[in-house]
């Protein structure tokens, strides 16, 4: 507005703006500024003149601005959202068991305590040692039952919680440390800043990811060309070094020289010189940033840009042009264009980029545009961006005419986009297409791969972008998103209104219902718009479309779309992933149970919010299949394993009541009681936080089994009621073998408690050696030292005169019947579980050991089932459009897995069609495949 | 992403730990057994070697105990309906004489038990019903808080041994006499060594015991110091099961076998109010302790069934053979036919 700098601060005005929202896409406000400085006038204020929260300023090295909103208040921080305390499903199943058990305690001591009163009644007042007193006090019938309250009370491990809570921080250890996850190019190391979660890693079923900075480098580099029907750049995958294009440049081929003018005019790009001399390009558009800097390689350097003036340098001759007008990019349009003037011969043109369908329509008639279609498409199979450059040379009357409306129709204030637009068309048409040029946004290394194995772990991907639709969509396809046509189907929901997005929604979800019985990969996108409508009004069957699709492309979507989209997954009772980088992903990261942050190029925002901050998007893999199937596996273990132990203990003291006059005798003295619980079975178990049971390259290479973890198949019900059994087997072993054995005259009540209690240790050293998978001398020495340690305990305390147990210990280990005694409750106990352990590993085997078996014995499973790599390089010389297609017979990948699945319980909308597909499917599936190869 | 790639980075040298990086990486060497036939046909065939020959020695141990066992509460008390008034009362004559075969040759040291039925030492009011302190140290005298309700006398005297296991102390008596030649049985050395010298206090004297107006079991020589009380401490060993036998004493001499013993017995101890049995014992002892079936049967048993096992896993491995490890059941590499 032409006022000066120092003037500024005494500007006087009022803004009239809305209250804080989280719309980051409108801000509906006005400006007054107080004389003397402009006239009370009113100035709109939109969402252009904006400038929000976390956002870099580029360009520009200063502006002017007023806070209008602060702190949480900002658009930014409205969309943040307050996270809540997260809580795995594996918490959530223990908490649920835990419940279950309490349930249990209860019944116990209900029915033991109605027994002990029926006892005493009837046989405990006849027994004139105990003097029962005639009349009780009127608390007496609550006497017994508080009894066993106190003796179960030990039932449900309150150990566990420390355990879990010790062994998470383990896990989230592991994670920080690991080598494998360390950034090359940084330095940058994982970390795991939310250490409670880490078993929620390996039952992810969606993974929400942003796309740029996060599935993308953000490094946009020109990669191949097309002019006027030649191809450039195939042969070696990089145009820049492709010879006959240099060839093309040096011998002043007319095409190819115009091509590159408009590469480099064409934009709004600002070059900076710095004082070495180099040029350096500041741009708003990465995608412009990287065609001048190609057309600077092709010697076509983009040398100075003066107000209107551009100075142009191609080999060594310098050009002039001079700027008349831009014709803005916008998202309607999808293209731009520049009206300039060359400053030598007065000539006027028009040079215009942008998208195909928006250029190649509006050829002079006779121009053939086959050649430049076909471009365009083999481009965009390559997951390439594209963009067909054009130009007209204007007459001066044409265009004169032309500035006065352009002119005109800038002034407007009414629906001045539009106007503008209109405007703009009247002069781009008859373009002579000069060629397509592609761009890469470059992928991040290993993010092709890192997709497709965890969608073989049978993992959902969602892409949620701000990005365009089509951008989305070619970098979906070129990162095994979703694949090519034959096999995979884009169903895309668009419109305005609510009419056009109901029908348009309706009409996919039919779709996906008929191709789900096909082997079909099928994936729907849906932009911001369509889904806003989509999720106000028509939910219901959104979410069903959400469920039966594997995958979905969500295009302009705004932070808080995120985190609704999030939202709408968790309510389905899917565990979500939410990884992206940026401040836009925060709200999505805070809402999802996983939130994982790229510590990347955008800032730490993201990564401070998350849950997990990686450096690459490839350490997802490894961090779930390894990181988090270790964690669910061996809390899996460590949390059943401590139910089973207070169990068993429980058991015990239950038996002993029976032969106690179910009075609520405790077998065991306080201390053996407390000490069972911190010492002696705390330890063994600690060490299953180093337990493997398959290699982390056997499940790399089978990322299938990470099925066992997202279903919940190592904790749930059933295996708890398997622990359950085992407890309750393994307490009548200890009980009945201890009590036969020292009878008559050896039944003194501490040494019968002692050899119970030996019983029990002896027997948990070797159910938790029977459960590991990989011994290493830790474990040997927690194990084998823990029972070592027990004795010596037990030694030390015997030891003590004033202790009842004193001398105990001495006494017993003296006795070979002891010894004896021991050994046969070990047999015992352990021979049936062994027996039935054995029948199921070999002859009722599940994926796990079969692959453990494959694994140890070196079977011919290795060379089965690899993942072929497919590397950047691989796919930029390969022409072919079947590329990027799957290696074959990839589509009867999920089903059998999936139809033995019991998961089916937990999911609440839909799982039933989706198994009922599943399970009918695999004579289908050939048929298919063999067609579609 | 290889090693050298990490460690060539500044910022990595100083945090890696050489010593601890296997285990921060989780790859420190591993055993890894898996259950191959193999594997478990051996243990199982293993556990039947070890289990059946100590089974048989076990039951050889056992077989070699030689034990007279009598039931004497039935036939020492009048067939009348007033059992327990009758061994209630103090008056009454309760001698009983029973007569006793010795069915093999018993080898000192013979010790005698008395056992009895359906009685429960570990019922939770009884079983904590004692003052350690108490019987240890004669400073502690009055700490009878958890004898209730044997710990004082009616005018707040602290009755030493205090508690319900005291007051209940087992009284009957046994003279064993062999061809009319009374049968010395030695009750010295009967109480553990450990209760002698730790637990009950040498300076310790029966105090007001048994002199309420309740009378439970045995009187306790006022004169003789705990510490020589041994009846007392072995009856305060409190039994774990409701069936127990309780060493009575020992007898020095062999006994041949076919000899008849006559037992002279003091039927004293009410065990007929709450219809429990009382036996006399007269055992051997071998390295097992006294005659136990149960552990050699139990480790025939599994000797046996781990043989049954191992033959019954050898059929299914010949007849029924399931490859290990074969991905063609892995059902994600099962081929679309």
């Amino acid at each position: 507005m032409g006022i000066d700098v120092d003037l500024l601060h005494k500007i006087k005005g009022v803004i009239e703006c809305p209250s804080p929202d989280k719309d980051i896409r409108r801000f509906d406000a006005n400006m007054r500024l107080f004389p003397p400085f402009l006239d009370n006038d009113v100035f709109p204020l939109t969402i252009k003149n904006t400038l929000l929260q976390s956002c870099y300023l580029r360009n520009t090295e200063w502006a002017c601005g007023v806070a209008v909103y602060t702190g949480n208040q900002t658009k930014l921080g409205m969309c943040r959202g307050i996270p809540e305390p997260k809580l795995t499903a594996v918490d959530a199943m223990i908490d649920k068991l835990t419940g279950a058990i309490f349930v249990f305690q209860i019944v116990v001591v209900i029915v033991l305590g109605i027994a002990g009163n029926v006892w005493k009644d009837t046989e405990g007042r006849k027994l004139w040692y105990v003097r029962y007193p005639k009349e009780g006090p009127w608390y007496e019938l609550l006497v017994i039952p508080l009894r066993f309250e106190l003796l179960c009370s030990i039932m449900i491990p309150i150990s566990i919680k420390v355990s879990l809570d010790l062994v998470k921080s383990l896990y989230a250890k592991f994670i920080d440390w690991d080598d494998q996850m360390v950034d090359p190019e940084t330095g940058i190391r994982s970390n795991a800043t939310n250490t409670a979660i880490s078993e929620d890693l390996g039952q992810v079923e969606y993974i929400l990811t942003d796309k740029t900075g996060t599935l993308t480098e953000n490094k946009m580099i020109f990669k191949r060309c097309c002019i006027s029907g030649r191809f450039y750049g195939n042969e070696n995958g990089d145009a820049l070094t492709d010879a006959q294009l240099l060839n093309a440049v040096s011998t002043g081929s007319a095409d190819v020289i115009q091509f590159l003018k408009v590469m480099a005019i064409c934009n709004t790009v600002i070059p900076v010189r710095s004082k070495s001399g180099t040029i350096s390009y500041k741009a708003l558009s990465q995608d412009e940033e990287a065609l001048v800097c190609a057309a600077a390689r092709l010697r076509m350097v983009f040398e100075n840009k003066n107000g209107n003036i551009l100075d142009i340098n191609f080999n060594a001759s310098p050009i002039r042009y001079e700027v008349l007008d831009t014709l803005e990019f916008t998202s309607d349009r999808k293209r731009m264009s520049v009206v300039v003037r060359d400053c030598q011969s007065g000539e006027i043109f028009l040079l215009s980029k942008g998208a195909d369908e928006t250029i190649l329509p509006l050829t002079y008639s006779g121009q053939q545009v086959r050649t430049f279609a076909e471009a365009v498409e083999q481009y965009a199979q390559m997951g390439l961006r594209t963009l067909c450059l054009a130009w007209r040379k204007l007459e001066e009357d044409e265009y004169n005419e032309w500035a006065s409306m352009f002119k005109e129709a800038n002034s407007t204030l009414v629906d001045r986009e539009w106007r503008v637009a209109e405007v703009c068309q009247r002069l781009e048409h008859d373009f002579e297409i000069l060629g397509v040029a592609a761009i890469e946004d470059r992928l991040q290394d290993g993010v092709p791969e890192t997709i497709e194995t965890l969608r073989k772990a049978g993992i959902n991907f969602w892409m949620l972008t701000g990005d365009k639709m089509n951008t989305a969509i070619q970098i979906a396809l070129s990162c095994n998103f979703v694949s090519p046509e034959p096999k995979g189907q884009l169903l895309i929901i668009d419109g305005k209104t609510e009419d056009e997005v109901c029908r348009s929604l309706e009409r996919v979800l039919l779709t996906t219902r008929i191709t789900e019985s096909e082997p079909k990969d099928v994936a729907f996108v849906v932009d911001g718009w369509a889904l806003e409508i989509a999720l106000k009004h028509y939910r219901k069957p959104f979410t069903e479309l959400a469920i039966l699709s594997r995958t979905a492309i969500c295009c302009r979507v705004t932070p808080s779309q995120k985190a609704q989209l999030v939202e709408l997954l968790k309510l389905c009772d899917y565990r979500t992933l939410a990884i992206g980088d940026g401040g836009n992903d925060v709200r999505m990261i805070q809402q999802a149970d996983i939130g994982v942050g790229i510590s990347g190029r955008e800032g730490l925002q993201a990564a401070r919010a998350a849950d997990y901050s990686i450096g690459k998007f490839r350490f997802l893999k490894r961090l779930i299949l390894v990181h988090g199937r270790y964690s669910y596996n061996r809390t899996a273990f460590l949390s059943q394993y401590s139910f089973y132990k207070s169990l068993l203990i429980c058991f015990i003291q239950i038996f002993s009541s029976f032969i106690s006059g179910v009075s609520g005798t405790s077998l065991f003295n306080s201390v053996s009681l407390m000490a069972y619980n911190v010492f002696y079975t705390s330890v063994p178990v600690l060490v299953s936080v180093l337990d493997k049971d398959l290699s982390e390259r056997t499940v790399m290479q089978h990322p299938q089994i990470l099925f066992y973890c997202q279903a919940g198949r190592l904790l749930n019900p059933s295996t708890f009621a398997g622990w359950f059994g085992r407890s309750l087997f393994h307490a009548i072993v200890v009980f009945v073998i201890t009590i036969h054995s020292y009878a008559f005259e050896k039944s003194e009540m501490e040494e019968v408690a002692m050899v119970a209690l030996s019983g029990c240790i002896w027997l948990q050293a070797f159910v938790v050696a029977l459960e590991t998978n990989s011994f290493t001398i830790l474990q040997h020495l927690a194990i084998w030292g823990n029972l070592v340690g027990f004795y010596v305990i037990n030694w030390i305390v015997s030891a003590i005169p004033a202790t009842g147990m004193y001398t105990i210990m001495f006494r017993l280990c003296k006795q070979p019947s002891y010894w004896i005694t021991m050994i046969l409750i070990v047999a015992t106990g352990m021979g049936p579980v062994l027996a039935l352990k054995y029948l199921r590993y070999t002859y009722r085997s599940s994926k796990i050991n079969i692959l453990q078996q494959a694994e140890r014995l070196g079977g011919p499973i290795l060379s089965l089932g690899i993942i072929e790599p497919q590397s950047r390089s691989s796919l930029d010389k390969d022409l072919a459009p079947l590329s990027i297609t799957q290696p074959k017979n990839r589509t009867s990948v999920y089903e059998p897995l999936l139809s033995e699945s019991p998961s089916a319980t937990r999911r609440s909308i839909g799982p039933a069609q989706r198994f009922d597909f599943f399970q009918s499917q695999p004579p289908l599936a050939s048929t298919h495949t063999r067609k579609d190869n | 992403m290889s090693s050298d790639d990490v460690s060539s980075l500044p910022s990595k040298k100083v945090s890696r730990k050489p010593i601890y990086s296997r285990f921060t990486q989780q790859e420190l060497p591993a055993c890894k057994p898996i259950l191959t036939p193999a594997l478990v046909i051996g243990i199982l065939i293993c556990l039947a070697i070890i289990f059946i020959p100590i089974g048989l020695l076990a039951l050889s141990a056992s077989e070699n105990v030689v034990e007279v066992v009598d039931r004497y509460d039935d036939a020492c008390i009048p067939s009348t309906n007033q059992k327990v008034g009758f061994i209630k009362d103090p008056a009454t004559n309760k001698t009983c004489i029973r007569s006793l075969t010795v069915p093999k040759k018993m080898r000192k040291p013979i010790y005698v038990y008395y056992q009895l039925d359906n009685f429960y030492q570990n019922h939770r009011r009884y079983v904590k019903s004692r003052s350690d302190r108490q019987l240890w140290s004669p400073k502690s005298e009055s700490s009878t808080n958890l004898c209730d309700p044997e710990g004082q006398t009616g005018d707040g005297k602290p009755i030493v041994p205090c508690g319900l296991i005291a007051w209940s102390l087992f009284n009957d008596t046994y003279a064993l006499s062999k061809n009319d030649a009374a049968l010395q049985i030695n009750k010295k050395d009967i109480a553990w060594r450990s209760d002698r010298t730790h637990k009950f206090g040498p300076n310790v004297y029966p105090k007001n015991f048994q002199n309420g107006p309740l009378i439970g079991g045995g009187k306790l020589d006022e004169n003789i110091p705990l510490s020589q009380q041994e009846d007392l401490m072995v009856w305060m060993r409190t039994a774990a099961l409701p069936t127990f036998r309780k060493l009575y004493g020992k007898i020095e001499t062999d006994l041949e076998a076919n000899e008849r013993i006559t037992v002279t017995i003091q039927n004293n101890y009410n065990t007929y109010s709450f219809n429990g049995k009382k036996k006399l014992v007269i055992s051997t002892a071998t390295w097992i302790g006294g005659k136990n079936d149960f552990i050699g049967r139990m480790y025939m048993a599994i000797g046996g069934t781990s043989l049954v096992l191992a033959v019954i896993f050898s059929l299914l491995y010949v007849f029924k053979p399931r490859p290990l490890g074969d991905p063609s059941y892995l059902s994600w590499n099962k081929n679309p036919q």
